[in-house]
């Protein structure tokens, strides 16, 4: 029961999961793309899953613990960002992320939603919140340290939300763009928040 | 009856709106807003099939009526009014989560641009005359993604921040964005303006 899982695409940021989590996980994933999220049945999901309904419940206790271990599988698996180098790679890395929504838009959906049950659910605690899914804000750390603490900040804030499904949703509902058209958007809106502000000539 | 229909729609609506200074949205159940407003349980599910459809007709009642933004027409004002509006959420977080949240979901039917996006896509095009079709829509898209309640909330769930450090960081976007655009040697002719809030908005002729 606890082994761990590694099945999936390992990076740093994956969480490691026990085979009935995976299983549970991989069954609610199926049944979301088929379904929509509302209202999946946990017993739908433990026949699928081929766990007991009684195991499922023991694993994840409310809808809440379950949408959040399945946003932040989908995130580092389906969604999973290639490791950068460079905070001045993001654009591109934005890029493929916007088209990996795009490709999977009810998981970009549960992965938009799901970190937002924290914000007017206090009750849910530490476990909703959302795990680190991109590199974004260690690359601005360490490549933009000399900047000021302020830039550093806006900088983690603005790409952090343009590498997100947040932003594909917005572009995708709100501007009625293609996936293609969303890919180079949001990808166009990182690269100008990383030039440099005239009144900042030293930077890079 | 269809005039019935509608109140009870709206009865409901504002019930679950005043619910939401108590308790969080999901812990608001159906039959406790039958009672509220006097309807069987069974007739609030008739006007809302599922929580999603209740998330968005709440959304839309805090979005229209709670807490609507100041309309504007350049890009200072933009900056100023989305600015008042993100102080606003830090005052009901709740409310502005399910603005978010109500964003965030698959839609529960056909989507279509909001008030808050025509908005935006104006000022663009006032601040960027001359600029093609497709640089208009990135600017827009990118103004609109840090106007959304879904910034404010992502600012202040995974990086710990309060409204005012959210609005700045929609200003440098906002300055960044239309600077990228404007012919070289052009100068804003509103991004200069104060970065900290004003009540009353400036007013700007229209062209």
């Amino acid at each position: 029961m606890s082994t761990p899982a590694g099945a999936a695409a390992a990076t740093e940021l994956t969480p490691v999961l026990t085979r009935t989590q995976l299983a549970v996980l991989t069954a609610y994933v199926a049944l979301i793309e088929e379904l929509g999220t509302d209202d999946v049945p946990f017993r739908l999901i433990a026949r699928r899953s081929g766990v007991a309904e009684r195991t499922v419940y023991r694993t994840y206790p409310t809808r809440t613990q379950l949408l959040v271990a399945t946003a932040a599988w989908v995130e580092a698996t389906a969604f999973a960002r290639e490791a950068t180098e460079s905070v001045f790679d993001v654009p591109l890395t934005v890029r493929e992320t916007m088209r990996a929504y795009s490709e999977r838009p009810e998981l970009a959906h549960v992965a938009a939603e799901t970190p937002l049950r924290a914000v007017s659910d206090a009750a849910a605690g530490d476990e909703a919140l959302p795990a680190e899914t991109t590199h974004v804000p260690r690359l601005v750390r360490e490549e933009l340290g000399t900047a000021d603490d302020e830039r550093q900040r806006h900088l983690t804030a603005a790409l952090t939300h343009l590498d997100s499904p947040a932003t594909w949703v917005v572009l995708r509902q709100e501007l009625q763009m293609e996936p293609r058209d969303i890919a180079d958007a949001a990808a166009w809106a990182a690269e100008v928040v990383l030039r440099p502000s005239p009144r900042e000539g030293g930077e890079r | 009856m269809v005039q019935e229909t509608r109140d009870t729609r709206s009865a409901v609506l504002a019930a679950a709106c005043t619910l939401l200074d108590e308790v969080p949205f999901d812990d608001i159940s159906y039959r406790v807003l039958g009672d509220t407003v006097g309807v069987a349980e069974r007739t609030v599910f008739r006007h809302f099939p599922t929580r999603a459809h209740l998330l968005t007709g709440v959304a839309q009642r805090i979005d229209t009526l709670e807490m609507p933004f100041a309309p504007f027409r350049t890009a200072a004002e933009f900056r100023a009014s989305t600015r008042q509006r993100f102080l606003a959420f830090d005052t009901a977080p709740r409310k502005a989560g399910v603005l978010a949240r109500s964003a965030a979901v698959s839609p529960v039917s056909a989507p279509e641009p909001d008030f808050l996006t025509h908005a935006v896509v104006a000022v663009v095009e006032h601040e960027l005359p001359g600029a093609n079709r497709r640089d208009l829509r990135r600017a827009a898209g990118a103004l609109r993604t840090f106007a959304a309640p879904l910034f404010w909330a992502h600012a202040r769930t995974s990086l710990g921040m309060d409204g005012a450090a959210a609005a700045d960081v929609l200003d440098v976007v906002t300055e960044r964005v239309l600077a990228a655009l404007r012919p070289a040697g052009e100068h804003a002719q509103s991004s200069s303006s104060s970065s900290s809030s004003s009540s009353s908005l400036p007013s700007w002729p229209l062209p």
